[in-house]
Parts: C-alpha cells; structure tokens; sequence
C-alpha cells in the first residue's frame, strides 16, 4: 500500500554496524507509526500532557497483562469481563472524551434492559407468555396469536408472587447478557438466534407511537451523555400504532424519527443532529426489495435533511447476498447513498464474502463491519482508492461470535495500515455496552497497538465526521463544534481526577 | 479458472430470470476486481494439467460439500472450536484423505524432540535399565543406567519396568502418556486458560521428553522413529531445530555436545538409504531465548563448529522458547549481529498477540538480521513495512496454524493471519512445530485445516501444490539437492493425482 515508501527504507537492510542498525531500526518503526491511524496528528503543549496521563494509565494495564496474561480479560468473552472495564482508568478518561458520532447503530439495539423494562411500567401494556414472551399496548386485549393468555402486564406482575423475580425473568428477555455465554452460546447459531429473538420481542413494545417517541428521544440523551454528538441511526421503519389498533405506514415513523430529531435539538443546542438510514431486512426477494427502494426514495424526497442513506440488515450468511439486488441497488444509485453491511463473516469465499466486492461496486460511502477485508486485498485497495469509511464495532463481532480473543480481530490491521476507520457500537443496549466508550475502550487497549496514543482516539473521533453522511458545509461546521468539545476537555483534564 | 467461470454461470442465471440484467460494465468491473484477486492467491500461477484438473474436481467437490454443510449449520463447524475437541473427527474426513496420501515436501519448521507421537514415545520407556522418580514438584525424571542413579531426586528412583509390573500396566502406560501430551481427549481446562499457563505445560513436557532421548541408544531410536512417522506422512525433506544436548551411555559417560549433531546425521543418513525417496535432513541449532548472552553465544560457536564439521548437515540458527517471557532479539543483537555472517538465521518472530510490545518486535529484527525465513510471523499481518518487506526479499513464513490454536493465540481459525498471508501471496510454507506434543499429524493436520479452514472455500489444488513447492523452494538445500528434491516430488505427484483420481465423487 504504501509500498515505495517501505521499500525505501529496507532498502540496503543490512546495517554494518550497530548503530546503524539501531538508526535503521528506528526510522522503520517510526515510519510504520507515521502510517498507522492518528499518526499524522500533531499534539499541541496542552494535548501532550494529557497524552502522559493515559499513556501512563495505559502502559500499566497492558504491561500488568502482559505480565499476567490470566488477568488479560480480552481474550475471553465480553460478558465474563464487561463488569471490570468501569474500574479501568483509561475507560474513565475515554468516557469524558469526546468521541464525535456513532454511525452504525440500530434504532431498537441502543438502549439496554434497564430502559425496556421500565417501559413494561407504563399503562395499557397487555403480555402474553408462551414459548416467547409478546408485548403489546392497546386499550383491549389484543388478537394477535399467541399460546396463552393476553393480560394486562400490571395485573400479571401484581399476582406473580414475586415481582423481583417476574421482573428479573422479563429483564432477561431485554439482554444477551448472560453469565455463562460460552455454554449458552456455543455457536453463532445461538448467538444469531437469541439477537434475533431480542428484536422480535422488544419491536411490539417499542413500536406504540408515543413509546417511540420517547425512546428515541432517550437514546438520544444516553448517547450525548456518553460525550456523543451527532448519530447516524439504521432502522427497518416499523409500523407504529395507536391504543387503538390503528397502523401508520414506514413513512410516519420516518417523520417522527424527524420530529424527535428537532424536538431534542431544540434542548441540546450543542447537539448536532441525527440522520436516519433505511435499513431493512437483506432476507426478501426482488419485489420486496423494490419496495424498499421506492419507500427510501419517498423518504428522501419528504425528508432529505433527515435521510442519510440506505442498507440491508440481518445475519449476512443466511440473508441474500448483494448481488442478487444489483441489477435495482445499480438503478437507484443516483438518487440513494449506500451503507452496507458487508463482509461481517468469517466465511471466507462464499458469496458472504463477496458482499465486500459489491458494496464497493456498488458505490457504498462507507462499509459496516468489513471484517473479512483482510482476505481481499483489492476490495481494499478500492477501499483506499475511494475513501470509504469502515464502520468497524469491535465488541458485536466478539458478542456475534466472530472472535473470541480481540487481538485477532482485523481492525488492528486496518489501524496499522492507516484505513479510514470509523468506531461505533451497532447494538450497544443488546449487549448492555455503553452507547460509545466500552468499544472505544477496548478497541484502544486491547486491538491497537500498545503504543498507540491520545492521536488515534482524536483521529477516530474526527473520522466519525470526516465520514458522517452531513453534507460539507455542517461537516465543517461539526469538525469546528468538535474541535471546541475537544479543547474543553483537553483544558479541562485533570490527571489526578482518574487516580482512585 | 475455474472460479471465474462459476461466477459467470451465477450471472447467466441472474439474467435470465430477471427483468432487469445487470449491465456489462458491472458485470466487467466485478470480474476484473474478483479476477485481479484470484491472481494474486497463493497458488494461482500453477497451471494444472488434464489429470490434475480431473482430480482438482474430486478434490473440490468433497470441499465444497463439506464447507456447504459447516455454513448451513455452523454449531457442527469444527474449526471454530479447539482443536482438541475435534481432532478425532478429521480421519472422517474426505478431504483429509486425500490430503494425507499427498505428497507434501518439506517440513522446514519442527522441534526434532517434539517430533514423535506419544504412542511411540511411550514404546521407547519399555527400553531396559531406566530409571524413574519424581522431583519435588511432581515433575518426572528420567535416568538411564546400570545402577540405581546417584543423581539426587525427591523421590527415590526405580525401574521403570518394576514399577509397570506392579499393578495394571495399561493404566500405567496411559497415565505415562499423559506427561508426553498436552492432549487428553478434548479441549477441557486447556481452551481457557492463559497462554502462560499453556506454555508451562507445553514446556514441562519438553523437559520429560528430553530427558528420556538423550540417552544415546534411545536417540538414535527416537530419531529414527520420527523420521519414519514424517516419512509415513508423504514428507520427503525435513529441517528439524534443536538444541545441542549432551547424550550419555548406560556406564555413565557422557559426550561432548557436538556428538548429537553427528549422530542426528547418521541417523539420517541410515534412514536415507533405507528409503532412497527421502531426501534428508538438515539442523538448526537453537538455543533457549532466556539464556544469557554467554550460554547463547557458547551455542553459537558450537553451531560455527557443526558447521565447520559438517557444513551440508548445518542450516543455520534460531531461538526458542516463549517469545513474550524470553529476551527479545534487539536485546541479543550485539552477539546477533556479529554471528550472522557465519551463520543463516531462521528466527522466530510474532509469535505473538501483543501488538506493540517487545516480543512483536522481534519480527523488525528477524528481518533487519537477515533472517532467511521466519517462524510463526503471526503479528506480521499488524505490520505494514514487514509486509512489504518478506514480499520483496522472498523471505519466507513458516505458519504452524496448529501450534498457533493450541498454544493460546488464536481460538476459531478462520480468524488466522495466514487467511491474508495467502491472499497476499505471501512466500509461506506451512509446518507443524511439535506435533507430538498435540498428537497431530506430523503435517497432514496441519494441511488439511488451513485448506478447509484459514483458505478460501474456493482454493484448491492449486494452493495445496504450491505449499507444497514452497516448502522445497524455501529449503536450504543447494541447488543440485533442491533439485533432486523437486524430482522426487514431482514422481510421487503424479502417482497421487493418479490416486485420486480412482476415487469417485459418489462415495
Ligand atoms: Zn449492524
Ligand atoms: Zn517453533
């Protein structure tokens, strides 16, 4: 890649004596850091400083579990270590930063357990258990099939005869989280299924119009407490609905989205904004997928502020593979920018894979996941040649069972190679993650390279609006707001604040 | 090739049975890129000929058929669990078959105690006059002799042979085997633990092994025995690393440490003509990364001197040893850098998940010394310069995938560097470390994982030949021996593409 550069300094590899060996040594790994994402940052006096304190923080975690590679959490599944991360001090100093936008997230993945089951609070939610649990609101007992008995979720918690229990048995349907994720989730298929089961269970609830609004508004104001500030949100538009049965078309949530958008901006005047990509379920045929097409370019039309984009969602692997839908996606390229999920496999040339050839082909503006570009040098020279954001989400790939050990996950590949990474989180409420700062987190200690400093945390935070889908005039106006959170924080710092 | 051409039949299928056909230009552009890509794979400039594509198609079909049955229900898909938990279920394998009567080359990268499978490990302690007891940590000891040995130990020595004919010898025997293996019949208490805790193990093992072989009668049955089972494995060439160790005889007397590589020579010699199609061996003289400057630079005039004796016996030197706990080669470079005109390097290097520590740096040294290959390179793929580097000093990678899953670096394989290392076409050539120690093959394991595994699902015959190729090319052998090589395979390749070929695809 950047071939000539290398070659350059190799060049002669064989020093004659010591020091230049020595000298040699280290211009090739000073070069090497220069190409690694944030390299090319400069710190400033101030910014320095705090460099010092998290590098110091840093070099004590990682060192400890160099030494004491049974401490090293990261090699094991994210549930048996997710608890410890709130201790670390580099997490804390990662929390206060701020980490500019979240662009790959899913509307009904951002908020966690705690927030679902409060909702099970409100008047008018009416649960029936069977073999699944199904959440409705409305003013009467609903039709919709289901094994057992529809009742009121009130009346069913006050006659359970435990409401921590009933409670605590509800959150679990709220989570992935799990204590023994090895034994409960042996294989991908577990995981895909129980992610899968998630959805369907909350959608129901969430999709009561005033839920909704409310929702969205929340996870707004979780993501900009975790120092967020701007999103770019994926959802398959549900149907939303009224107490009293009635059913808008994808088109009203598309407003709402719109609606809470201003409403939230209006009290968050720092607040840049959010946009909405229309991202449906990849599992459909080429009349369905037509739909989409229309219904995104309506959207578009109505709302084009609002409207970054369109994607496919769902398990790559079991889904249709893009270029069953090449012939359409091609046709409407003009009018719709493309996100795809691509390449988030571990299937190495199936036609999951190749997912990455299209998505490029196709024009996407930046790529979700991209796990599987290591395996495909030319998709990621395309990929260099054209700019294209690779929306990486480290701890869904290890939840979503793509890895186990994080050090193998091909993002630190993708940093050392200076790739136009963007960080972001997809589910974080599935999993219980924070909106931002636990991908940050680990991504920093664990996948980067132990020398890797405070320029490649600005750099991934500038990325989230060098690649966001706002047009150039608000991006420079949000790299300019970032640049102020950010000196805020850097005046702000004290080192002594993450001692205990 | 044949994957374009599958490509093509997927689009004609499109067209017609849609409205709306993809246009030309598309069509053109996806082929260039996916083509450029193909052309660049490990393998994809072997042309095979008419038998070889008949057999590629025997051969694919099984992977194929396999890899679509992992895909459609991935809870049975091996590769992502331990090794250990499905190491039994390879034999059924069709693809393993094959693999195994295929005639695979070299193993460059293999250490020569750790070569031998348990089973025959266990025979050679039915050898007369030794000696066993236990030290105070419960390691074992091993002594052979005419007399009780005078050597200390915790516990008192016996006969091994009084010992077994106490009670049940079976038991015996099998609770003997387990200090000569990390395997135990699945992955439990090893898939979870930390890869410190692993290579204590791991290097427990060696210590009991070593004590057994070098005794000098024993070595030479040992050495022999390992040769076979490689041999037996359709390995025509092996480079085996090792430490120079004192061997004894039974009265006590004790050799000088250039003894070993001597016999190790003859030992080859004898099994070369005993089997006139294999082609030999050659040494790597190695040292423990922890020693000190003065024990490493002790070894490497002891391998100035192998190679003043026996110069076409000698390939050159390397260090082992865990990479993160031993030193790192900057930290030797002195004595390094004054010895690599004498000697050729073949360091390991990136055996290693630390990126950015010390240990992954020994890759920037392993290359800045010269090193003619190096071993493992699994932190290469974090390192852009080196890339480049190994690609344009055609210095090749010695990948043990494995050593890597057991040792603690990698859990589900398809997240193994050496998926890029062959998309990059990188010089690689696969070995097997210490198959003993796992109870793996001595390389059809290794083969037949990273082709079903770490590869494309479409790679095929093509790749596999060329590892094998590679494995010859990267040798140290001269010309005139590399070539002798390169006929001895090539006779045996065309026996097997025979082979398969009388295998049927219906089975
Ligand atoms: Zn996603
Ligand atoms: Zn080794």
């Amino acid at each position: 890649m950047r071939a000539v550069i290398f070659i350059l300094f190799f060049y002669s590899v064989y020093a004659s004596n010591i020091d230049e060996y020595f000298d040699k040594r280290y211009r090739i790994l000073k070069s090497e850091s220069r190409t690694s994402l944030g390299g090319n940052v400069t710190l400033n006096d101030k910014e320095a400083a705090v460099n010092i304190c998290l590098m110091h923080y840093k070099f004590k975690e990682v060192d400890y579990w160099f030494d004491n590679p049974r401490y090293f959490n990261c090699s094991r599944h994210y549930f048996t270590y997710k608890q410890y991360i709130k201790t670390s001090k580099v997490y804390r100093i990662i929390q206060d930063m701020p980490k500019g936008a979240a662009l790959h997230v899913h509307d009904m993945g951002l908020l966690g357990p705690h927030y679902l089951l409060n909702i099970t609070y409100q008047d008018n939610l009416y649960v029936c258990f069977d073999n699944n649990l199904h959440l409705l609101f409305a003013n009467a007992p609903p039709k919709s099939p289901c094994d057992g008995k529809w009742q009121l979720m009130n009346k069913a918690r006050n006659s359970s005869n435990n409401i921590t229990k009933f409670d605590a048995d509800l959150r679990n349907h709220f989570t992935l989280f799990v204590k023994n994720p090895d034994t409960i989730y042996p294989s991908i298929r577990e995981t895909w299924r129980a992610f899968m089961k998630f959805f369907i269970t909350v959608q129901p609830m969430l999709s009561y119009r005033p839920i909704w609004e409310q929702y969205f508004y929340d996870a707004l104001k979780r993501f900009k407490e975790d120092n967020i500030m701007y999103l770019e949100v994926r959802s398959i538009l549900p149907n939303l609905y009224e107490l009293d049965g009635t059913v808008y078309d994808p088109l009203v949530t598309a407003k709402t989205y719109k609606k809470v958008i201003k409403n939230f901006m209006k009290d968050h005047r720092d607040f840049l904004g959010a946009k909405l990509i229309y991202a449906p379920p990849r599992k459909v045929d080429r009349v369905k997928l037509e739909e989409y097409l229309e219904l995104a370019k309506r959207i578009k039309q109505d709302m084009s502020d609002t409207f970054a984009g369109f994607d496919l969602v769902g398990q790559e692997d079991l889904g249709s593979p893009l270029i069953e839908f090449v012939p359409q996606l091609l046709e409407s390229a003009s009018e719709l920018n493309y996100f795809f999920h691509a390449g988030e496999t571990d299937w190495y040339g199936t036609l999951t894979d190749e997912n990455l050839v299209d998505a490029v082909l196709l024009g996407a503006k930046r790529l979700g996941h991209a796990y599987a570009l290591p395996k495909h040098p030319q998709v990621l020279n395309e990929v260099i040649k054209k700019d294209i954001g690779l929306e990486v989400n480290v701890i869904s790939n290890a939840v979503l069972s793509l890895v186990r050990d994080i050090r193998n996950h091909p993002l630190s590949a993708f940093l050392a190679h200076g790739l136009p990474v963007v960080l972001s989180s997809d589910d974080p409420g599935v999993w219980e993650a924070d909106p931002l700062s636990e991908d940050f987190y680990i991504a920093f200690v664990a996948v980067a390279s132990r020398l890797s400093d405070l320029r490649l945390l600005k750099q991934l935070a500038i990325n989230s609006l060098k690649y966001s889908a706002l047009d150039s005039i608000s991006k420079v106006d949000a790299l300019r707001k970032f640049n102020y959170k950010w000196n805020e924080f850097i005046d702000n710092f004290d080192c002594s604040k993450y001692q205990n | 090739m044949a994957f374009v051409s599958t490509t093509s039949v997927l689009f004609i299928l499109f067209i017609s049975i849609s409205g709306k056909s993809i246009p030309n230009s598309y069509i053109e552009n996806r082929i260039n890129l996916i083509e450029r890509e193909v052309d660049m794979q490990l393998g994809s400039e072997l042309v095979l000929n008419d038998d070889e594509k008949l057999a590629n198609e025997i051969l694919m079909h099984w992977k194929q058929k396999e890899i679509e049955e992992s895909f459609r229900n991935p809870q049975y898909f091996n590769f992502s669990k331990h090794y250990f938990d499905y190491k039994n279920d390879i034999p059924k394998s069709k693809v393993y078959q094959i693999i195994r009567g295929m005639p695979k080359g070299a193993v460059l990268h293999v250490h020569s105690s750790l070569m031998l499978s348990a089973d025959r490990l266990l025979n050679l302690t039915y050898e007369n006059n030794l000696y066993m007891c236990k030290n105070e940590i419960g390691d074992l000891q091993f002594r052979f002799s005419e007399d009780i040995p005078k050597w200390p130990c915790h516990t008192s020595w016996v006969l091994l042979s009084d010992l077994r004919s106490l009670g049940d010898a079976t038991k015996f025997d099998e609770s003997l085997k387990n200090y000569f293996t990390l395997f135990s019949g699945s992955s439990r208490g090893c898939d979870k633990i930390d890869i410190n805790t692993i290579w204590r193990k791991f290097e427990k093992i060696s210590n009991v092994i070593s004590q057994l072989i070098i005794y000098r009668p024993v070595t030479e049955k040992f050495f022999y025995e390992a040769l076979n089972e490689f041999y037996n494995d359709n390995i025509q060439y092996i480079e085996i690393r090792s430490g120079l160790k004192s061997l004894y005889e039974l009265n006590g007397t004790v050799h000088d440490k250039l003894y070993m590589p001597r016999l190790y020579r003859d030992v080859a010699e004898r099994f070369k003509r005993d089997h006139p199609d294999f082609v030999g061996v050659k040494l790597i003289v190695t040292r423990h990364r922890l020693k000190t400057d003065e024990e490493i630079r002790k070894t490497i005039n002891l391998a100035r001197q192998v190679k003043q004796e026996m110069p076409s016996f000698l390939a050159g030197f390397d260090l082992v040893g865990q990479e993160d706990l031993g030193r790192s080669l900057s930290d030797i470079l002195p004595l390094l850098n004054e010895a690599k005109n004498d000697l050729k390097y073949y360091f390991h290097g990136g055996e290693t998940n630390w990126y950015g520590t010390s240990t992954d740096e020994n890759l920037f040294d392993a290359v800045l010394l010269g090193s003619k290959r190096i071993g493992h390179a699994y932190g290469l793929i974090k390192h852009p310069s080196l890339l480049m580097a190994v690609k344009q000093y055609d210095i090749a990678l010695e990948v043990n995938v494995v050593s890597n899953a057991v040792l603690g670096l990698v859990h589900d394989v398809r997240n193994h560097p050496l998926a890029t290392y062959l998309a990059l076409g990188l010089p690689v050539v696969l070995s097997s470390d210490d198959p003993g120690v796992w109870g793996a093959d001595p390389l059809s394991h290794d083969f037949y994982i990273t082709f079903m595994g770490v590869a494309s699902k479409r790679a095929d015959l093509r790749l596999l030949k060329q590892l094998a190729i590679n494995s010859i090319k990267y040798s140290t052998l001269d010309i005139k021996n590399k070539e002798a090589l390169y006929s001895v395979f090539h006779t045996k390749w065309d026996v097997f593409i025979k082979q398969v070929l009388t295998l049927s695809t219906n089975l």
